[in-house]
């Protein structure tokens, strides 16, 4: 509290102010007192120590600035250099004109008080005190001789008249106050001008041991509490009678009242000048000390003043420049303490507004940053989550932005070519040469938007690519196009679906309207055979037999095909139940065994695949095109050699069973491998072209999916998934998740 | 910058500035060590139902207080007296306090020595200085307690103390005075009961 209120005094403008001012006054105060005996003289001492604190204090705060002033040079603090050159600015110019005046202040001083002394004055003032002295003394020896003579007459008076006699003596002396005393001091008559004064002037004891030693006694004495002067004689009153009592008369004199004043007035004056005279040499020591310290104080006063002004004058620059350091920092928000309405206070508020419009415009760019950001992140989540590839190219055809469908599509990662021409792409990829080719002709021919067709070969297989293209508004003024964006579909599926749909209704119809005449043409048939043959002649009848057996056996054939038409079309629903796909494998299996062409059968069935939801039926059809299939393609082989093969294996979260068949035969032509699954397509002389096309939707109706390819060194390999079962697949992510879980625990 | 450069004292200098100017102020105070003024006697006695004092005090006044005497500067000898009542249990209790002011002075044109009782205003002449500070220092009959304030039971002390005013003197000696062990005319202060 008391450290809180001893700053707020020393720390504004207006106590310091009151503070010099008092100090002013106690120096006048003090300046005052030196020569005065009134009651201001008895506040010297007081206001003496008033002004020695008051010279400690400051020293004591001066020396406390110049410290904190040295450790703010030593630490280089802003503002520090500023504030030691104006306190010593302000210091020289106090010191220099404050130490010419002490200077000349004191010589005029010694040499004013050394001029009060003069040897003509005093030898003057001694020559008017002794002329006093001596004309007192005169009197006093005319007083004496006359109290003498009346001594004389009264030595004559008998004893008992004395007391009526002494009036009248009184009288003739002209004295104010005559008394006799006898031996022991005792009265034995008094006159006085003053009737009623009862008790005479005393007796003392020294003047009765004078009068002993020289018979007489005369003495000027001053009364208590006047400037008035009496003169007492007092003599030995002869004795007729030589053994009688001793007498002595007493006369009190006043001094005439001019004579009075005029000693007076000369005491004083002497006294006075004695005094002074006396005092010349403290009051010099007096004036010199109080002039020293008001010099002193002064000085002290001007450094503390600078040392006040300087940190005044010095706080809004160095805020200054902390505010522009901070600014510089990225602190836009700063703003300055407003000091006054002079030009540094402007130059502050200037600043204050500077980094007001700063913060508004910073946060004016960074709201549009953060919505520009939003909206990149929201049209990355949209592209990121369109099925469709999208990918931009800027006005030089490269390519500036893909998104995860363009990648999967192509199967090319795209990102790593984003700022490449599209050229380096079909270098790198020769696979995407057509489909970057189709680009660059409409963006040769400039058209406005485009839409194509494309057929597209990669890894997987044939693609079929449905693009579309257009030119991106100019985002500047130029008429320069801002862009390209060419958008794709992968419709393969989709194509494949309506291929699907369009055969199976052909087979459908072909059912329809095949079956029905080839029963009356079988029976039709028949029937000739049956009336015919035994009537016949051998050679005809041989021929006859041979043709209807023929007939029958083709429309028997055909009815195979029909019906192979008619199941392709209609299968019947699905009859779904947890399988185990190696049983169903094994079991498929033994039906080969005893082949008749010797096949080599390599079985590795992984144990730990587990259950798919299948129809078990359909599962073995498919088994059985397959094999058969195999056997057919191995047929001209020498040895000839099946794998299958099983394992578990898991693809974006959604485990799979995989299934390889895998043979030795010639393989499948390059030109048939995207289209080997449709109906009709077959190598074979005799095939119908439909098996591996039921596989395929067998495999589609399980949810699963199958490709064809060809294996390094020769023959055909056909890959299977199909999903496991449902419940299992939930156990496992659950199973998944919970050891991901404790994994992460323990890290 | 703004903070160091306060001007304002801290605690801990304030505290350096008060004791070097306690010790400034303390360092003339050990120079009166030397006895200038001695108690010799006191007695009390009562008379009239009132107490009065008898003291015997000899006075010495140094070189540069007789300088200045000679010179016309009036020396004032203060006689602080103080009569307490002893307690056993508690400080001592003060039943009475008077100050007794002489002023001592030397009139140039009668060529004596003028003693001024300040409280009674009587003014003796003397002829010679000894002759005047003997007077000076011989205490009689001075009345200083009414019987009456004195009644309750317990020992009563009587303490004296003489010094030479220096407020008294003029301004400008008055520093060197507080300064000078020659200037500082002081007596102990002297104990004794209060007797009938």
């Amino acid at each position: 509290m008391a450290i809180a209120a001893i700053k707020r005094l020393f720390s504004g403008a207006k106590p310091i102010a009151a503070l010099f001012l008092l100090l002013l006054t106690s120096l006048g105060l003090l300046s005052d007192a030196m020569h005065s005996s009134t009651s201001l003289g008895r506040l010297y001492t007081p206001l003496l120590f008033i002004n020695v604190c008051a010279v400690i204090l400051l020293v004591g705060l001066i020396i406390k600035n110049l410290y904190a002033l040295l450790l703010a040079l030593r630490k280089g603090t802003t503002g520090a250099k500023l504030t030691a050159r104006l306190v010593l600015l302000f210091a020289m110019l106090t010191f220099v004109p404050v130490s010419i005046v002490f200077y000349f202040s004191l010589d005029f001083l010694k040499r004013g008080i050394d001029s009060w002394y003069d040897v003509r004055v005093e030898a003057a003032l001694n020559d008017a005190l002794e002329l006093s002295k001596s004309s007192l003394g005169l009197r006093m020896r005319d007083l004496l001789r006359q109290t003498k003579s009346i001594s004389t007459e009264l030595s004559l008076i008998p004893d008992e008249l004395t007391p009526l006699s002494i009036n009248d003596l009184r009288l003739s002396l002209d004295a104010n106050e005559l008394t006799l005393f006898g031996g022991k001091g005792q009265i034995l008559a008094s006159s006085s001008v003053e009737a009623n004064k009862l008790v005479p002037a005393k007796f003392d004891d020294k003047i009765k041991i004078h009068l002993r030693n020289h018979n007489d006694y005369v003495q000027l004495e001053t009364l208590p509490e006047s400037e008035l002067y009496v003169m007492r004689v007092a003599v030995l009153v002869p004795s007729a009678d030589p053994v009688g009592e001793e007498r002595i008369l007493q006369g009190i004199f006043s001094v005439p009242e001019r004579m009075n004043n005029l000693a007076n007035s000369v005491k004083n004056s002497f006294t006075l000048y004695r005094e002074v005279i006396y005092l010349r040499e403290p009051l010099k020591t007096s004036f010199v000390f109080t002039l020293s310290l008001v010099l002193l104080l002064s000085l002290l006063m001007a450094i503390w003043v600078a040392f006040f002004f300087a940190r005044r004058l010095v706080q809004p620059i160095s805020d200054l420049v902390d505010g522009t350091q901070a600014v510089a920092a990225g602190n836009y928000k700063t703003q300055l303490p407003m000091t006054g309405k002079d030009e540094l206070g402007f130059l502050v508020h200037s600043f204050n507004m500077m980094t007001q419009k700063i913060a508004m415009v910073t946060d004016e760019a960074n709201r549009s940053q953060q919505q520009l950001a939003e909206q990149h992140a929201y049209l990355e989540v949209v592209l990121t989550n369109l099925s469709s590839g999208v990918i931009t190219l800027d006005a030089e055809r490269r390519l500036h932005t893909s998104n995860a469908a363009a990648s999967q599509i192509l199967g090319v990662p795209l990102t790593t070519y984003e700022g490449f021409s599209l050229n380096k792409l079909s270098h790198e990829h020769p696979q995407t040469l057509l489909f970057i080719d189709m680009i660059l002709t409409h963006l040769e021919n400039q058209d406005q938007q485009w839409s194509e067709e494309t057929t597209f070969f990669n890894t997987t297989g044939r693609q079929v690519l449905l693009c579309r293209g257009s030119i991106l508004s100019a985002i500047d003024e130029t008429e320069q196009p801002g862009g390209f964006i060419i958008v794709f579909d992968d419709i393969t599926n989709l194509v494949q679906a309506q291929r699907n749909a369009a055969w199976g209704e052909v087979a459908r119809r072909l059912a329809h309207e095949i079956k029905n005449p080839l029963t009356p043409i079988q029976l039709a048939a028949e029937r000739l055979r049956h009336k015919y043959l035994h009537k016949m002649k051998p050679e005809d009848a041989e021929l006859l037999d041979r043709s209807t057996h023929t007939i029958v056996q083709q429309v028997e054939t055909l009815k195979e095909m029909v019906k192979a038409f008619s199941d392709y079309a209609r299968m019947p629903h699905l009859q779904l139940s947890p399988t185990d796909l190696n049983s169903v494998i094994n079991e498929v299996l033994d039906l080969y065994r005893e082949n008749p062409a010797g096949c080599r059968f390599e079985v590795s069935l992984d144990e730990t695949t587990p259950q798919i939801d299948a129809d078990n039926g359909r599962l073995r059809q498919l088994l059985h095109n397959l094999i058969k299939n195999a056997f057919e393609a191995m047929a001209d082989q020498p040895q000839q050699e099946l794998s299958i093969k099983t394992r578990c294996m898991e693809k974006e979260a959604c485990r799979f069973v995989e299934m390889r068949i895998e043979d030795n035969g010639p393989g499948i032509p390059e030109a048939m491998l995207g289209q080997l699954f449709d109906p009709y397509v077959t190598s074979k002389p005799r095939g119908s072209g439909l098996g591996l096309a039921i596989v395929k939707k067998i495999i589609e109706e399980h949810g699963g999916m199958i490709w064809a390819e060809n294996r390094e060194g020769g023959g055909a390999r056909i890959v299977i998934r199909l999903p496991v079962n449902k419940e299992l697949q939930d156990g496992l992510s659950a199973d998944t998740h919970h050891t991901t879980g404790n994994s992460d625990a323990a890290a | 910058m703004g903070s160091s450069m306060q001007l304002f004292i801290s605690n801990k200098s304030a505290r350096t500035g008060w004791l070097l100017l306690i010790l400034l102020f303390c360092i003339p105070a050990s120079y009166a060590a030397n006895e200038a003024f001695t108690i010799r006697s006191v007695e009390t006695r009562l008379r009239n139902q009132v107490y009065t004092l008898s003291a015997k005090i000899d006075y010495h006044f140094s070189e540069p207080a007789l300088t200045a005497l000679k010179n016309g500067v009036p020396l004032i000898v203060l006689i602080d007296l103080e009569v307490q009542r002893e307690r056993t249990w508690w400080l001592n209790k003060e039943v009475a306090e008077l100050q007794q002011g002489y002023l001592l002075l030397y009139h140039a044109l009668t060529e004596k020595y003028i003693i001024n009782n300040l409280n009674s205003g009587a003014q003796e002449n003397y002829d010679t200085l000894h002759a005047a500070v003997s007077a000076l220092g011989n205490i009689e009959d001075l009345p200083i307690l009414d019987a009456k304030l004195a009644e309750n039971k317990g020992r009563y002390i009587v303490s004296l103390h003489a010094y030479l005013d220096l407020e008294a003197l003029p301004a400008p000696m008055r520093p060197i005075a507080y300064i000078s062990s020659k200037w500082r005319l002081e007596s102990e202060w002297y104990k004794w009961p209060l007797q009938q």
